[in-house]
C-alpha cells in the first residue's frame, strides 16, 4: 500500500490524465460540433474558442449561442444559461471531504464538470490525499484543453470533418455513457442502491426522450434520493 | 459581438465558475467547523445520496442516442452490456470503456453501410 501511495505521490497528474483520457471520446465530437454552430450562427472562431474556455459548460454554451443568434434579450440569456448550470451546485460539496486546504483547489474549481465531477467522485476517495490535487489537475486539465482545442477544430474545419468523417458524432459519443456506468456500476452492491440508482437512471432516460433534457439530470437524481429515503425507512420501520 | 455581448459572456463564465467554488467553499468551512465543535462527520446526508445519483442521471441521460430508432438502441444496449462484461473481468476503467465503444461502433456501422 505504502509503495502505491508513493508511487501515486510522483505520478499523480498521469494517473489524472490516464484516467481522464475516455472523456476525450465525448468531450472533442460535442466541442467540435459546438465550435461549429458557433461560428455557423455568427461568432469569429476567436469568440467561440473564447467562449468555450471561459463559460466551459457545455449545454449552455449552445444555449448561449443559440439565445444570441435569436437576438434574446441578454439578461434572459445570462438567466438561462446560469439555470442550466445550476445542477453544478452540488458537485463541490461532495468532493470537498477529500479535498484538503490548499489554495490551489479554488482556481481548479472552473473545471468541475459533470464529467469531471463523475470521475472524481470515484477515484479522489481511493487516492491518497497529497495525490489529489495532482490527480485532478491532470483530469480536468486534460478535460479543459480537449474542449478548446475541439471547438477550434470545429470552428475552423468543423464542416469538412463532418463531412469527411460523419460517423465521427455518432460513435464516439458513447465513451460518455460507458464511463457513467464504469463509475456507477461499483455502488450497486445492495438492493438499496441498485434500486436508487436504476430509477435514477430510468426517469433521466424518459425526462430526455419526453424532451427536457436540462432538468432531466437534477429531477432524476432527486427522485432516486426520495426513493432512497423512502425504502430506507421501510427498512428502518420493518425491522422495529 | 458587441460590447453588450461581452458583457453576458463575461457575466456567464462568472457566474458558472461561482455556481461551481461557492458551494464548495461553503461546505469546506461547515465541515471545518462541524469537527472543530465536535469531531463529527458534518457531511449532510442528503448530499452524499445526490453524488451518485446525479452520476445515475448524467448515465441515463447520455445513454439516449442521438437517432432515437431501434437500430440505435440496439447498439446502445449491446456497448452497455460489452462495457458490464469487460468491467466485471477487470475491474478496470478504461478497457471496458473502449470495449463498449467498438462494440457500440460495430453495430452502429454494420446498419448503417
Amino acid at each position: 500500500m505504502s509503495t502505491t501511495t508513493q508511487t501515486l505521490a510522483g505520478t499523480s497528474w498521469k494517473e489524472g490524465v490516464k484516467d481522464a483520457i475516455p472523456l476525450l471520446g465525448g468531450y472533442i465530437p460535442v466541442a467540435i460540433s459546438f465550435g461549429l454552430i458557433s461560428v455557423q450562427s455568427g461568432f469569429s472562431v476567436v469568440e467561440t474558442i473564447l467562449i468555450s474556455a471561459f463559460i466551459y459548460a457545455g449545454a449552455s454554451q449552445f444555449l448561449f449561442v443559440a439565445m444570441a443568434a435569436s437576438g434574446a434579450p441578454l439578461w434572459l440569456v445570462v438567466i438561462m444559461t446560469l439555470l442550466i448550470n445550476a445542477r453544478h451546485i452540488v458537485y463541490g460539496p461532495n468532493l470537498s471531504p477529500y479535498l484538503n486546504h490548499d489554495k490551489k483547489w479554488l482556481p481548479l474549481m472552473h473545471g468541475l464538470t459533470d464529467q469531471i465531477f463523475a470521475l472524481a467522485h470515484a477515484r479522489l476517495p481511493q487516492l491518497p490525499e497529497h495525490a489529489r490535487i495532482g490527480w485532478y489537475t491532470g483530469a480536468a486539465m486534460l478535460a479543459w484543453l480537449s474542449w478548446i482545442a475541439g471547438t477550434a477544430l470545429g470552428a475552423i474545419a468543423g464542416g469538412e470533418l463532418t463531412q469527411r468523417w460523419p460517423l465521427i458524432n455518432d460513435i464516439l459519443p458513447f465513451a460518455l455513457p460507458a464511463l457513467f456506468f464504469v463509475l456507477i456500476v461499483p455502488r450497486c452492491n445492495n438492493r438499496l442502491w441498485t434500486l436508487t440508482i436504476a430509477l435514477s437512471a430510468v426517469t433521466a432516460i424518459i425526462l430526455k426522450m419526453l424532451g427536457y433534457p436540462n432538468v432531466a439530470i437534477p429531477l432524476a437524481a432527486m427522485s432516486g434520493a426520495v426513493l432512497f429515503y423512502t425504502l430506507k425507512n421501510q427498512r428502518l420501520l420493518g425491522g422495529h | 459581438m458587441d460590447t453588450s455581448m461581452w458583457l453576458a459572456l463575461v457575466c456567464i463564465a462568472i457566474g458558472t465558475y461561482l455556481l461551481r467554488l461557492l458551494p464548495y467553499i461553503w461546505m469546506k468551512r461547515n465541515l471545518a467547523k462541524k469537527q472543530a465543535e465536535d469531531g463529527i462527520d458534518a457531511m449532510p446526508t442528503w448530499l452524499t445520496i445526490l453524488g451518485p445519483t446525479m452520476i445515475a442521471a448524467m448515465f441515463g441521460t447520455s445513454l439516449v442516442p442521438a437517432h432515437s430508432d431501434m437500430f440505435s438502441w440496439l447498439a446502445t444496449g449491446v456497448g452497455i452490456l460489452i462495457t458490464l462484461g469487460v468491467w466485471t473481468r477487470t475491474r478496470s476503467m478504461g478497457l471496458p470503456i473502449l470495449c463498449g465503444v467498438v462494440a457500440f461502433g460495430m453495430i452502429t456501422l454494420f446498419f448503417v453501410l
